[in-house]
């Protein structure tokens, strides 16, 4: 009906300097004051601060042998002794800073492929959704070809053959993942592109560019910039897998990956090799995926103008 | 009277479905047609010989050209790609590089070995696996469902709530969860410690329980927030909170229409994770040495077994392009306002 | 049982807001409805009237609250009900029928099983079978054609009008003792309402059920209510039959609401005159058609016929008003105005130029001169501007301007606008949808334009915003010679504002007039019906037993052949429906496309002058 109106109207308890601040900074506010926000981004600053800092200030080095203390427990299993903190793997390397090397690795792998990702993923799914008909349907059928070969075919195919280099894994990772982007990218200028405003836009005189760069962009970026952090964890995950396989960075380098895969021989002796990088994992991108959810709660509580 | 009115509707929908599955099906040739191009061109650009592979390391250099030959590979690569499609026109995918037909792999036997002959064909070993997969993954998702339902509709229910909370946290953790390492753990605690869950290899039934639950973890936070934010959603719907002044009570305005029409999303979820889901498969399957589609799968393309790579692409992509097509037919049936 | 029994008692409820103790969303209502009797509550948006609806039958959902009070229906006390009673006395005795029919039934199920859902839910012993009779019963009673067929239909396959009648047989198909109408008409065309109020007027005669009609123009509830109800701000501040209360209003909000009221027809109710002056725009046999794919077959394609034919001249300095139902291409034909579509036969001339042959620079120049005003104040400003900002992108897209400059204009037209020049730099968050409409208005002006088409920019708004935006066009138009086109549904904003008016159906301009015509002495069948069916107080000169069309107009996908109009036309000819009448031009300048002018009747004063 041409005559009923959507009345969105915005409640009544929008502060009034509300208005003054952009999207982005009321919603970094409104995420802030959640518990889940500020537990994930101390954590995760924590632990990267811990992977950037401690293994430099340590006197152990991650890939030196030490015969004489392998299959040293964790602190909290054997003795206390502060020497090794998490224990020791089959070849007497201290575990701790092993992990936190690996870490390094892990996030920035994870970043670099979500950045990869996302510039051709929303550059395809703006083209896509904004010139529509052809242009549309033959990236469409790319992105789907792609989503049908699993990342673990492309990666062994890939890496397999030759000894893999980080470029490479950023490669594969990218390249099983972008179109979830052009998706996400796509979806959002289509429904941009129907908005009222817009049609006033062209009534006014802007041309296509115009349109695409001052007000379907942005509406674009808020979204996927979710879908990035949530995807940093995943393609974290990734990283672990292809390490786990032996397709990632290779030995003695240490990666969380081929650790657990060394550990995974010893796991009746000695079970924590095997079991703390995991455990490193998890905590990191729980705290990522805390924050992304967090931000993404706190992005609904703007748009819905309750914050 | 009511007959020829809907019999008339009745047809016009079966003849709708009819142009609708062709059209779908057609799109998804196309698709399947640019994967198996993409995966055939991929393995021999990459660096790696399969002649070599075949014959053996130890093998003189003008046996691996006579074998590289034999097997078609020194063609240009888009006239092997149009023989391979006449083949599978008459619907053989080829015989395995590697594997015998009684079973053992050919790769380390030495290249003059008699028992190199026989290779098995590419479509019976598929064959063969497709059923231990489909039993791990429908066990999967069915624990999947067990834990994500009462979370995901708790929460979408009660926004806000302890159980909102709880779910959100909950699905956090699975998703922060690496696959492999949850299995390695459980395989630890439930086989190695507590002894009640067998994890390596398939000799029965129970030998799918635990790779399903790591699986099923790994598919449960989407799950969970896919459904609590579209329960939510579906419950700000306007016939939602007009159907009780109808006279609707609560158990049937959530059971009969609310999760109705928060499954659609639900689906169009399963479509679009898919792709992941059969990553998943593949490293539970390689890790608990189960016997499936993907343990064949991982290890064919170590081997460079390039007609097995090739067949089981082809096979997973026409499932993708099938399941796909299922999916959105299941959601217009749900949803008619669905255009097909 | 005496004949005056009570059905529903209401007995000083009061509703307020959980979080804030001392506000009154109702406040001390008390009222009762007799068996058979109509209750009518009129009053404006934020009276609490649908509040009341709910209340009612308890149905408050955050964060209203119930603070005092109580509710009878049948002797039994709804707020102490057990809610599987509750459920029951909702479905069985009290029937509700809300203001927006589209959203009021799941969309993914058939809207005769829904309601067999709710028959079974509230009657026990009912078979399937029963109740699918008694369902298509009621479908029939509401003349909703082909009902069996329609039974299996989806929410999203019927027109607003239909899917409300559909949701009267879903509150009447338990045969209840009162029914509550909240609002029913108001998202309905007007023809449409004017139908549904008939319809439920038989019904209430057939059924003899007690109704409580809510509703915030008082000309509608006049029509149907025995006594009626004045709500402000939560409290009850009249109750008088119609008649009472429109001849000897008691409460001054009454006298006030009523002077409000816009008039249409009168003694001294005229428009504006139409004069003679050089044309703006010239619309020349435009037409647009889009194709929709076909559903049940492989590529065929449906032509919807959005607009076939317009011819139309705008001349400067003018109001022209372009009226029509859903359906009648009103909004393609703004689309095509505002050039934001190309007709694919015909022209568009503005000020001499033909738009189609003009290149992009040229088109993009001449662009500052026509503007368009959108409906929605919400949607068509880009929520991440500020408002200064919004205000100069005009001039940044035609960069004819320098910083400071543009600065400077954007501000000036704020001030003529009435807009705070603080605002400036803030977002649009939290402004008012009056607020925002300056907005766009201030944003068109900024390019100093000719002609503005205000596409249902007022619809939006509450009546006091509306008359303030008024004087405002008003005040601007003397000011800068602007023209304007309304195009709009509501004729009394028309009857008050516009020169000359064209009306629209199926695409085509049937009748084109000026002011005084129209209103007084309109010559083609649907004009007259249109008339007939506007709400308000003052003396139809078309009654709606005479003109009041039944039925909804045919889709633009398949036009009936002759005149588009025969299939619903009471005084439809023979040749009408094989011969398209042609757009004949009277004396006195306005035009008309209908057989019965040629042959003189039933306004015997035209006379055609000669075809177009």
């Amino acid at each position: 009906m041409s005559d009923t109106v959507t009345k969105n109207e915005p409640p009544r308890h929008v502060a009034s300097t509300a208005a003054m601040l952009t999207p982005t900074q009321r919603m970094l506010r409104e995420a802030w004051s959640k518990p889940s926000f500020k537990f994930g981004f101390f954590t995760f600053t924590v632990l990267l601060l811990g992977a950037l800092i401690y293994p430099e200030i340590s006197s152990i080095d991650p890939t030196k042998m030490n015969i004489k203390a392998r299959h040293t427990p964790p602190l909290f299993v054997g003795d206390w002794s502060w020497a090794h903190p998490l224990g020791t793997d089959h070849l007497g390397r201290d575990l701790l800073v092993r992990c936190l090397v690996g870490l390094r690795y892990s996030v920035l792998i994870g970043c670099a492929t979500v950045v990869m990702m996302f510039i051709v993923g929303c550059g395809l799914g703006l083209l896509s959704g904004f010139k529509g008909k052809f242009t549309d349907t033959i990236i469409m059928r790319i992105t789907d070809a792609q989503l049908s070969i699993p990342m673990i075919i492309l990666a062994i195919a890939i890496l397999g053959v030759s000894r893999p280099t980080v470029p490479a894994i950023i490669l594969v990772l990218g390249l099983s993942g972008w179109p979830l982007y052009a998706r996400v990218a796509r979806s959002v200028t289509l429904s941009e592109k129907s908005k009222e405003y817009i049609k006033g836009q062209r009534v006014l005189g802007a041309s296509d560019w115009r349109i695409i760069f001052l007000f379907v962009a942005p509406a674009v970026l808020p979204p996927i910039a979710f879908v990035a952090v949530l995807d940093v964890a995943r393609m974290m995950i990734f990283e672990s897998i292809l390490g786990f396989l032996g397709l990632g960075v290779q030995p003695p380098t240490p990666t969380f990956g081929n650790i657990i895969a060394d550990g995974r021989k010893y796991l009746i002796n000695a079970w924590w090799i095997a079991t703390m990088p995991g455990l490193f994992l998890l905590f990191t991108l729980t705290s990522l995926n805390l924050m992304g959810s967090a931000l993404e709660g706190a992005r609904n509580n703007v748009l819905k103008g309750a914050a | 009277m009511d007959g020829s009115a809907s019999a008339h509707a009745r047809k016009a929908r079966r003849l709708y479905l009819l142009i609708f599955l062709s059209r779908r099906l057609l799109q998804g040739a196309v698709v399947l047609l640019i994967v198996t191009f993409a995966i055939f061109t991929l393995l021999r650009v990459v660096p790696g010989d399969p002649a070599r592979l075949i014959v053996g390391g130890m093998a003189p250099d003008e046996v691996v050209v006579q074998k590289a030959e034999e097997l078609g590979l020194n063609d240009p690569i888009p006239v092997q790609f149009l023989k391979y499609l006449g083949e599978i026109a008459r619907g053989d995918l080829g015989n395995s590089f590697v594997r015998a037909k009684s079973g053992s792999m050919g790769g380390a036997v030495a290249f003059d070995d008699p028992s190199r002959g026989d290779r098995a064909e590419v479509l019976d070993l598929i064959v063969e696996r497709v059923p231990l997969t489909l039993q791990l993954a429908g066990l999967a998702v069915v624990f999947a469902l067990i834990i994500s339902f009462p979370l995901g509709v708790a929460a979408g229910l009660n926004p806000g709530s302890w159980k909102d909370k709880l779910a959100f946290f909950a699905g956090s953790v699975f998703v922060s969860v690496p696959n492999f390492w949850l299995g390695i753990v459980l395989a630890l605690l439930f086989s190695v410690q507590l002894g009640i869950l067998p994890s390596i290899g398939y000799k029965g039934f129970e030998y799918t329980i635990l790779p399903a639950f790591v699986l099923a973890i790994e598919m449960a936070p989407f799950i969970i927030r896919t459904l609590s934010v579209s329960i939510a959603q579906v419950m700000q719907e306007e016939f939602i909170s007009v159907a009780p002044l109808r006279g609707l009570m609560r158990s049937r305005i959530v059971g009969a229409h609310a999760i109705r029409n928060a499954s659609i999303p639900l689906l169009n979820l399963f479509g679009i994770q898919l792709g992941s889901l059969l990553g998943g498969v593949l490293v539970i399957e390689f890790i608990f040495d189960y016997p499936g589609l993907g343990r064949l799968t991982i290890n064919a393309v170590l081997q460079r077994d390039f007609p097995l790579i090739q067949g089981i692409a082809i096979f997973i992509s026409g499932m993708f392009v099938f399941i796909n097509i299922a999916v959105d037919l299941a959601a217009s049936f749900i949803d008619p306002r669905l255009e097909y | 049982m005496s004949a005056n029994k009570t059905i529903l008692g209401v007995q000083e409820l009061t509703v307020g807001l959980r979080d804030d103790p001392s506000s009154r969303i109702l406040d001390n209502v008390s009222f009762e409805l007799g068996a058979g009797k109509v209750l009518g509550v009129i009053g404006e948006a934020g009276s609490g009237k649908t509040v009341l609806a709910r209340a009612i039958v308890r149905g408050l959902t955050e964060p209203l609250t119930y603070e005092a009070g109580q509710v009878f229906c049948l002797g039994e006390d709804i707020m102490s009900l057990s809610p599987k009673k509750l459920a029951e006395i909702r479905g069985n005795k009290i029937g509700y029928i809300g203001s927006n029919p589209a959203g009021a039934l799941d969309p993914t199920i058939p809207v005769g099983e829904q309601i067999v859902e709710k028959l079974l839910s509230v009657s026990s012993g009912l078979s399937r079978s029963a109740a699918k009779d008694r369902v298509l019963d009621v479908l029939t009673a509401v003349r909703i054609p082909s009902p069996e067929v329609r039974f299996h239909e989806y929410p999203f396959q019927f027109s607003g009008g239909m899917m409300q009648r559909v949701m009267i047989v879903d509150a009447l198909v338990t045969n209840p003792s009162v029914l509550i109408a909240d609002n029913i008409t108001q998202a309905l065309d007007v023809t449409v309402a004017a139908q549904i109020i008939r319809l439920v007027r038989e019904l209430r005669d057939k059924f003899s059920t007690a109704i409580l009609f809510i509703s915030s123009s008082l000309p509608v509830v006049e029509t149907i209510a025995d006594e009626v109800l004045v709500l402000q701000q939560g409290k009850i501040i009249e109750q008088a039959t119609p008649s009472a209360l429109i001849d000897s209003p008691q409460h001054d909000y009454t006298k006030s609401l009523l002077a409000r009221l816009p008039r249409i027809w009168g003694p001294e109710i005229s428009g504006p005159a139409a004069s003679d002056a050089p044309t703006l725009m010239a619309i020349e046999d435009v037409h647009r058609t889009y194709l929709v794919r076909k559903k049940g077959t492989f590529r065929g394609m449906n032509a919807v016929q959005a607009v076939r034919g317009v011819t139309l001249d705008i001349r400067e300095g003018e109001n022209i008003g372009i009226v029509g139902e859903s359906g009648c291409g009103k909004s393609t034909l703004t689309r095509l105005l505002a050039w934001l579509e190309v007709p694919e036969q015909g022209t568009i001339h503005f000020a001499g130029e033909d738009l189609s042959q003009l290149s992009r620079p040229e088109l993009t120049k001449l662009r500052q001169s026509f503007q368009l005003l959108l409906q929605d104040p919400y949607s068509s400003l880009p929520s991440r501007m500020a408002v200064g900002r919004i205000i100069a992108e005009p001039l940044l897209i035609h960069g004819n301007l320098k910083k400071p400059e543009i600065r400077d204009r954007v501000l000036e037209a704020m001030n003529e606008v009435g807009l705070d020049q603080a605002l400036e730099n803030q977002l649009t968050v939290g402004l008012s949808a009056g607020q925002r409409q300056r907005i766009n208005i201030a944003r068109a002006l900024v390019l100093e334009p000719r002609l503005l088409i205000l596409d249902e920019t007022l619809s939006a708004l509450d009546q006091v915003e509306q008359s303030k935006l008024f004087e405002l066009f008003d005040r601007l138009q003397k000011k800068h010679g602007f023209t304007y086109i309304f195009i709009s549904h509501d004729m009394a904003l028309v009857r008050k504002v516009c020169h000359r008016v064209a009306v629209m159906y199926l695409g085509r301009i049937v009748e084109l007039a000026d002011n005084k015509t129209l209103f007084e002495d309109p010559v083609h069948p649907y004009s007259k019906a249109l008339l007939s069916a506007v709400p308000t107080l003052d003396d139809h000169p078309f009654k709606s037993q005479e003109y009041l069309l039944e039925g909804e107009p045919p889709s633009p996908v398949d036009i009936p052949t002759g005149c588009s109009f025969r299939s619903r036309c009471p005084v439809a000819l023979t040749k009408c429906e094989t011969i398209d009448p042609e757009a004949k031009i009277l004396t006195g300048g306005g035009q008309a496309s209908c057989h019965l002018v040629d042959e003189n009747q039933p306004s015997p004063n035209y006379q055609v002058a000669a075809a177009v």
